[in-house]
């Protein structure tokens, strides 16, 4: 699917997702339980925000000589046999991967898990050429299964389901005949997926990070999925978005330390695999062929801007884990493949304001995010930015609130206007006062009086009361 | 010590009483407090919703209100952090930048102020009861104070302070979130509540009002026996059973 | 090797430059000296001992069994291990460490007498490797580097050394002598970064491999045994 996951206002998408109890636990659960483990292994490793810092500092200089070090990388792909395509768009690159299956005669594709290929929309096209598209990270396929229910988190797609609903799902659509215990669906999905490993023409795989020194791209899982993907089929095709990249291999260690830790809190995932070309001469598995397509869609637009810093981004979903909106609302609510604090900041600026523009002020700027980030992305700062654009530029705020601004302005910008409207304050709002609260207030009041009670403006003001003090001679 | 009060426009207006403890708190601890008259508001709430533009009306008038101060303090953590971030707003002004710079380096919320400038954990306050501590999001992530509230409320005598389940989490207000969001902000603030409800707490007590104004509204609403107190009101609490 | 083709790099690296302002700049780009480098502070110090012991821990929250023993003893308790296993078939790489160490006569005398089929990876058989990599009970490999810290034991691939190895077995074994082991991955990077410095070219697949396959997809329940091996053992050599 697009990164668009469904047409349909916001509001609409909160609503149901907040009904959705299953959803809202399985995400606090999460949170919770993901809370104590990062702070622990972050605790175990010591120094936390030199890391950050180290983190921040070489995706910023990767950044900055990005052509460098993708002309790097494509020099040593090609050396190694692999080839190169450079996609400025979507379009673009799935033409190519269809040129490529369709030289193939592929029939059967297996892919593990890529948020660059969903965001391309990159399987109907597959499927339209009559192929049939495998999905073998669990969650990933456990979405796909049930006719492509979109993820709701960019690690752990499928969070959102629970586990009688995969049973069903696994009775419906593979013949599933056991119990909803997840040992027994993952067993099921192990020895399904098995058979289609085995007989893939070609493997998909999506980039962690790509090795600019050695022409190399690494793959982070637990599953072995990914390994599978490309340890069989004679075909591998690997997406990439363009700035999923580091100069050598120590750099590569450092950013998967930081990835393992704040995705899921471990030291290292079961397999991180760093593959370089097609097989070497006289091997006997691997891949034949090897094609590395890099993707913009919208990625170099960022750079250049103040929001670059959203492309130091890692894909690890700290944020989203510790996001106290997303845990009320879920993946869904977001409309988008990419969701939470880095959703909020990101879909606005690959898919533009008109789809998105809720989601820069579904956000209290709590700045977790911009705390857990191990990049040091100033997520809510780039959130307010998005508000400021919003506001200055794309002319989307309500009038209202326009004219609030306004009065905010002027009100403070002069202190006897300020002293002036304060002190009418009280009688302004003395209709709706009782009992020294209000609790039916009028205009933009009114949202927060629907679930809270607001203070009765005092009539004696701080200031008053000092002035009077300082008057009546109290010591000052 | 001369120390001139930014009182923030909340607290001006509608939690006064919070301002007056603050005043007769450090009145008692030594300090001569001024109130420049011309303080209107940091400029949070524009700020925050995008309007950049007149926030830094407001930023300015800030700057000129305490131009001629030693120590700025505030009573409340999300304030004084907006005031931190003036220089970052106004730099390469080359009118503002620098007189960001000075007031944003004399700026103390109250409570780092007295710890960490006064040097002051006890401050002979007393209140009894239980209590859980409220930690505000920009107090804590964004001007970076957290040891300084509990520090001081462990030495108020008869308060039996117990930590608040999930405290990391957002209360739900974030300015003008909880309007724009309100059937989300409502999730947030009720999810904190019954954290509250879990220690048993009579008193829920922090140092941003905006927090309070929000947890303290639902509250309310829900008829929830639970007290809201900003500490500046507790630590003015002097041989007292119970708060006023 | 025939160079791969590459194709839009121009006028792709081009926009980016134009994006950051400047001419395109596609060499003399040199890494600067980071400002931090934590990574080197881990274990630092520790002796050969300090680290098996931190790798005897980590391997206990990876569901990984770890086994001690000394190169005469080695061929016993790979016996043992295997049997405890469910016996083979077992399938091996082609690796001369597997004399060094003393294990020819298990594999090509004692298991094949009794019955457990051992299939020794051999490029000229093609697509039977995968076959009998998919077949196997058990996989059994030579650790190249092990990394203590997260209890990770690192292959680097070669003709007589398939991936499938690693994957498409039920159980995995690793030989782990103990002058493999290092404190983390920093130091293996290091030492593969240094290689390519030196002309050197990385094999075609680099296998980070810690503990068996698992998975918390469904509910956050962690899951051991997805897709890769369902069982995983160190075997530590402690004199080698």
């Amino acid at each position: 699917m697009p990164m668009k996951i469904e047409n349909g206002p916001f509001w609409k998408r909160v609503e149901e997702n907040l009904q959705n109890d299953f959803m809202r636990g399985a995400v606090a659960g999460m949170q919770d339980r993901g809370y104590v483990r990062r702070l622990g292994v972050i605790e175990e490793l010591g120094h936390w925000e030199e890391w950050r810092s180290l983190a921040e500092q070489i995706r910023k200089h990767t950044l900055e000589h990005l052509d460098y070090y993708l002309m790097q990388l494509s020099e040593n792909v090609t050396k190694r046999g692999g080839h190169v395509f450079f996609a400025q768009t979507a379009e673009e690159a799935n033409d190519y991967i269809r040129r490529i299956t369709l030289e193939k005669q592929a029939k059967k594709i297996v892919k593990s898990k890529s948020m660059v290929t969903e965001e391309i929309n990159l399987n109907p096209v597959l499927e339209a050429i009559g192929c049939d598209v495998v999905e073998t990270d669990l969650g990933e396929y456990i979405l796909q299964i049930d006719d492509h229910d979109p993820p709701s988190h960019i690690v752990g797609p499928a969070l959102h389901k629970n586990k009688e609903q995969i049973r069903d799902v696994f009775r419906r659509k593979l013949g599933y005949d056991k119990s909803s215990d997840p040992v027994e669906l993952a067993r099921h999905a192990r020895e399904t997926l098995r058979r289609d490993y085995l007989t893939a023409d070609i493997g998909i795989t999506g980039c962690n990070f790509a090795i600019a020194e050695s022409g190399s791209i690494t793959l982070v899982t637990n599953e072995g999925n990914a390994d599978l993907v490309t340890a069989l089929p004679k075909t591998q095709i690997t997406v990439m978005g363009m700035e999923r990249i580091v100069p050598t291999f120590e750099e590569m260690e450092v950013l998967v330390s930081m990835l393992t830790r704040s995705a899921v809190g471990q030291k290292l995932t079961s397999y991180i695999t760093v593959l370089t070309g097609p097989r070497d001469e006289g091997d006997a598995d691997g891949p034949e062929e090897f094609h590395l397509v890099i993707v913009d869609n919208g990625r170099s637009s960022i750079l250049g801007t103040e929001f670059q810093p959203v492309l130091q981004c890692i894909r690890c979903a700290a944020c989203v884990n510790v996001c106290p909106v997303y845990r009320h609302i879920g993946g869904h609510s977001y409309g988008s493949i990419y969701s939470g604090p880095i959703g909020a900041v990101l879909s606005p600026l690959l898919g533009g304001y008109d789809d998105y523009k809720e989601l820069p002020y579904a956000s209290s700027l709590c700045a977790a995010c911009t705390e857990a980030c191990p990049v040091k992305i100033p997520l809510h700062e780039l959130l307010i930015k998005h508000r400021q654009i919003i506001v200055e530029r794309e002319g989307k705020a309500p009038v209202a609130e326009k004219l609030a601004m306004k009065a905010f302005r002027l009100g403070t910008a002069s202190p006897s206007l300020y002293r002036f409207g304060t002190k009418f304050a009280p009688s302004a709002f003395a209709p709706f006062v009782e009992d020294g609260r209000i609790t039916k207030g009028p205009g933009p009041l009114k949202a927060w009086t629907e679930s809270r009670e607001f203070p009765a403006p005092n009539k004696e003001r701080f200031r008053d009361w000092f002035l009077d003090r300082q008057k009546g001679g109290k010591p000052s | 010590m001369k120390v001139s009060l930014f009182v923030t426009c909340l607290i001006d207006l509608f939690y006064t009483n919070a301002g007056k403890a603050t005043v007769e708190l450090l009145e008692r601890l030594g300090c001569e407090i001024d109130f420049p008259e011309a303080q209107t508001c940091c400029g949070q709430p524009a700020y925050n919703s995008g309007y950049v533009k007149e926030a830094k009306e407001a930023m300015k008038q800030m700057m000129r209100a305490f131009a001629d101060t030693d120590y700025v303090v505030t009573p409340s953590g999300s304030c004084a952090a907006m005031l931190k971030e003036y220089p970052h707003i106004f730099h390469g002004d080359p009118e503002w930048e620098d007189e960001a710079k000075r007031l944003a380096a004399k700026t103390y919320e109250l409570t780092q102020f007295l710890v960490d400038v006064l040097k002051v954990e006890d401050v002979g306050a007393s209140l009894h009861g239980r209590a859980t501590y409220h930690t505000s999001c920009h107090m804590t992530r964004l001007l970076g104070v957290k040891e300084a509230p509990l520090r001081l409320l462990k030495h108020v005598k008869g308060l039996e302070l117990a930590p608040l389940p999930n405290a990391h989490q957002c209360c739900g207000f974030g300015g003008t979130f909880s309007v724009k969001m309100g059937p989300i902000s409502e999730q947030m603030v009720d999810e904190k509540i019954s954290h509250i409800e879990e220690v048993e707490a009579d008193y829920l007590i922090g140092a941003d009002c905006g927090c309070l104004m929000n947890i303290g509204g639902r509250i309310e609403r829900l008829g929830k026996p639970i007290r809201v107190m900003h500490i500046a009101e507790v630590l003015n609490q002097r041989n007292e059973k119970r708060g006023e | 090797m025939t160079r791969g083709t590459i194709q839009n790099r121009d006028a792709f690296l081009q926009t980016i430059a134009e994006r950051l302002g400047r001419a395109p700049r596609l060499s003399g780009v040199s890494r600067p000296q980071w400002d931090y480098a934590p990574q080197w502070t881990v274990f630092a110090g520790y002796s050969q001992d300090d680290l098996l012991s931190a790798l005897r821990e980590q391997c206990k929250l990876i569901h990984t069994d770890y086994i001690e023993t000394t190169s005469t003893e080695l061929a016993g308790v790979l016996k043992r291990q295997v049997a405890a296993y469910g016996g083979g078939p077992v399938i091996v790489p082609n690796d001369p460490r597997f004399a060094e160490y003393g294990l020819s006569p298990l594999l090509q005398d004692e298991w094949p007498v009794e019955q457990t089929a051992v299939h020794t990876w051999n490029p000229a058989l093609g697509r039977k490797n995968i076959d009998a990599a998919e077949q196997a009970n058990v996989g059994i490999v030579f650790s190249d580097i092990t990394l203590a810290e997260s209890g990770t034991v690192v292959l680097f691939s070669r003709n007589g050394q398939g991936r499938a190895i690693h994957f498409l077995p039920k159980t995995y074994i690793a030989i782990v002598p103990k002058s493999t082991v290092v404190p983390r991955m920093t130091q293996a990077a290091a030492l593969i970064h240094e290689q390519i410095e030196q002309g050197a070219l990385v094999p075609s697949c680099i296998n980070f491999i810690t503990g068996p396959s698992n998975s918390a997809d469904i509910e956050m329940n962690l899951v051991v045994g997805v897709h890769g091996p369902m069982k995983a053992a160190y075997i530590i050599v402690t004199d080698r």
